[in-house]
């Protein structure tokens, strides 16, 4: 499929690109080819079958997977990051993001912060905490948490540098209805200076979004 | 562009930290470890008694307990991630030559402080002769780097493999055997009052090859 969906480019915003991006795990298809283009700020949804590849666009433009056809772009104030490098600049929380879980939830923030080379890390880890609403839990071990709480903790990781580039995969899982409301705000904060690429097959959450790209992808990692 | 943090030593030091923490929460390793080493002194003590006179039996034994109290640990060092579902937080957190230098600090700190419980106890039991104390800690010092670099490359290499643990003992074993040998020769020589300069020079530049070879490969480790 190909679309191009582009909004107007705030100063120091990011860009994604993919032209004609498509992986193959093995002899499975995880992504058809798709070209779209991006730019912050804005809200876009990722949707499709199961097994369309989603996760895997997502996963891609984090820098996380190497696509094995295609090209995908991401600039930040026009310049490009290579994708080893786009950890720094993307925000990504995901349900196979997974924290230790003999740490607490903010000694895992802290520690992503100090890795990264924030100035503050352990404030910044009580200020994402705050935002998704953990901070009374936040010096509970990880193991301690219920799955909506840990979902929560996936999206204080996801904004814990404030990125210019937020991607969410499946954000509403396991999340109640406050946290859902909570996860509406998040976004509405951010709509305005972020580009925010949400993978979902949930009404509720691609409802948020300004725009759509739909993957019409065979589905369950189709044989090629 | 704005600028991000991007210390490596920022990082190298915070993965250590987070190793070191998780260590001491869990006991992952070094309960057993310890276990290992004073559960085979005091039954090779009982069984054997004094080996004063026999430094090429010091030197093998003093080699092997160190050697099998750490390796299950030490090679676990990635393991862990993988099957604790963390090792996408960690790619995210910071680089993979970051990530694994880290690995390699915590597994070298792991060492010693086996090595601070299990050498004054050998010493003891086996009442070995005085050792010539320059000679012995340099010799110790330079082994114990050897073997967590040795360590952490495999284990970094075969942590994503299905039958890991088969594959440890395959790969780790000719690049493990050098490291002993020298290790062992070298222990033997400072105890009999000969030479330990050329076993020290190849602990040493077996050492310095295994971790360039590890910040060669450390950058391609999880490309998907």
């Amino acid at each position: 499929m190909s679309a191009v969906l582009e909004a107007p480019a705030a100063a120091d915003a990011a860009t994604f690109e993919a032209q004609e991006l498509a992986h193959r795990y093995g002899r499975r298809i995880g992504l058809e080819p798709v070209s779209f283009r991006l730019a912050a700020p804005g809200v876009t949804a990722v949707t499709g079958p199961n097994g369309s590849g989603k996760s895997t666009l997502l996963r891609i433009a984090s820098g996380l997977l190497r696509a094995n056809r295609g090209q995908s772009t991401l600039t930040v104030s026009g310049k490009t990051v290579a994708p080893a490098e786009r950890r720094r600049w993307v925000g990504y929380a995901t349900p196979e993001l997974a924290f230790y879980e003999e740490l607490s939830a903010a000694e895992n923030l802290t520690f992503v912060a100090e890795a990264r080379g924030m100035a503050s890390p352990a404030s910044a880890a009580r200020e994402a905490l705050a935002r998704v609403g953990l901070e009374a839990r936040g010096a509970d071990r990880v193991g301690e948490l219920s799955s909506g709480m840990k979902q929560r903790l996936r999206l204080a990781f996801a904004l814990l540098d404030r990125p210019p580039v937020l991607l969410l995969d499946e954000p509403g899982g396991h999340l109640d209805d406050e946290g859902r409301a909570m996860l509406a705000r998040l976004i509405d904060e951010v709509r305005r200076t972020t580009l925010v690429l949400i993978a979902t097959n949930d009404e509720r959450e691609w409802r948020i979004a300004e725009q759509r790209i739909e993957l019409r992808g065979r589905g369950l990692g189709h044989p090629a | 562009m704005p600028s991000r943090g991007s210390s490596s030593a920022a990082a190298v030091w915070a993965i250590l930290r987070k190793e070191c923490r998780s260590e001491w929460r869990t006991r992952y390793g070094l309960n057993a470890a310890l276990l290992f080493a004073i559960t085979t002194l005091t039954a090779v003590s009982f069984a054997v008694g004094r080996m004063s006179d026999r430094p090429d039996l010091l030197s093998a034994l003093l080699w092997i307990v160190l050697l099998f109290a750490s390796l299950a640990s030490l090679s676990h060092a990635f393991v862990r991630e993988v099957e604790g579902h963390t090792l996408t937080l960690l790619r995210l957190s910071a680089s993979p030559t970051s990530i694994a230098l880290g690995k390699l600090l915590f597994n070298l700190v792991f060492l010693l402080t086996i090595e601070a419980v299990t050498v004054p106890l050998f010493l003891t039991l086996m009442a070995a002769p005085p050792p010539r104390w320059g000679a012995f800690l340099a010799l110790l010092g330079l082994g114990s780097v050897a073997l967590a670099a040795a360590a952490t490359l495999v284990g970094a290499v075969i942590s994503q493999t299905r039958g890991r643990g088969a594959l440890f003992a395959g790969v780790s074993l000719p690049i493990l055997l050098p490291v002993l040998a020298a290790a062992v020769g070298g222990m033997r020589s400072q105890w009999v009052g000969g030479p330990i300069g050329a076993e020290a020079r190849l602990l040493a530049a077996y050492a310095v090859a295994l971790l360039a070879a590890s910040l060669v490969l450390y950058d391609h480790l999880w490309e998907d």
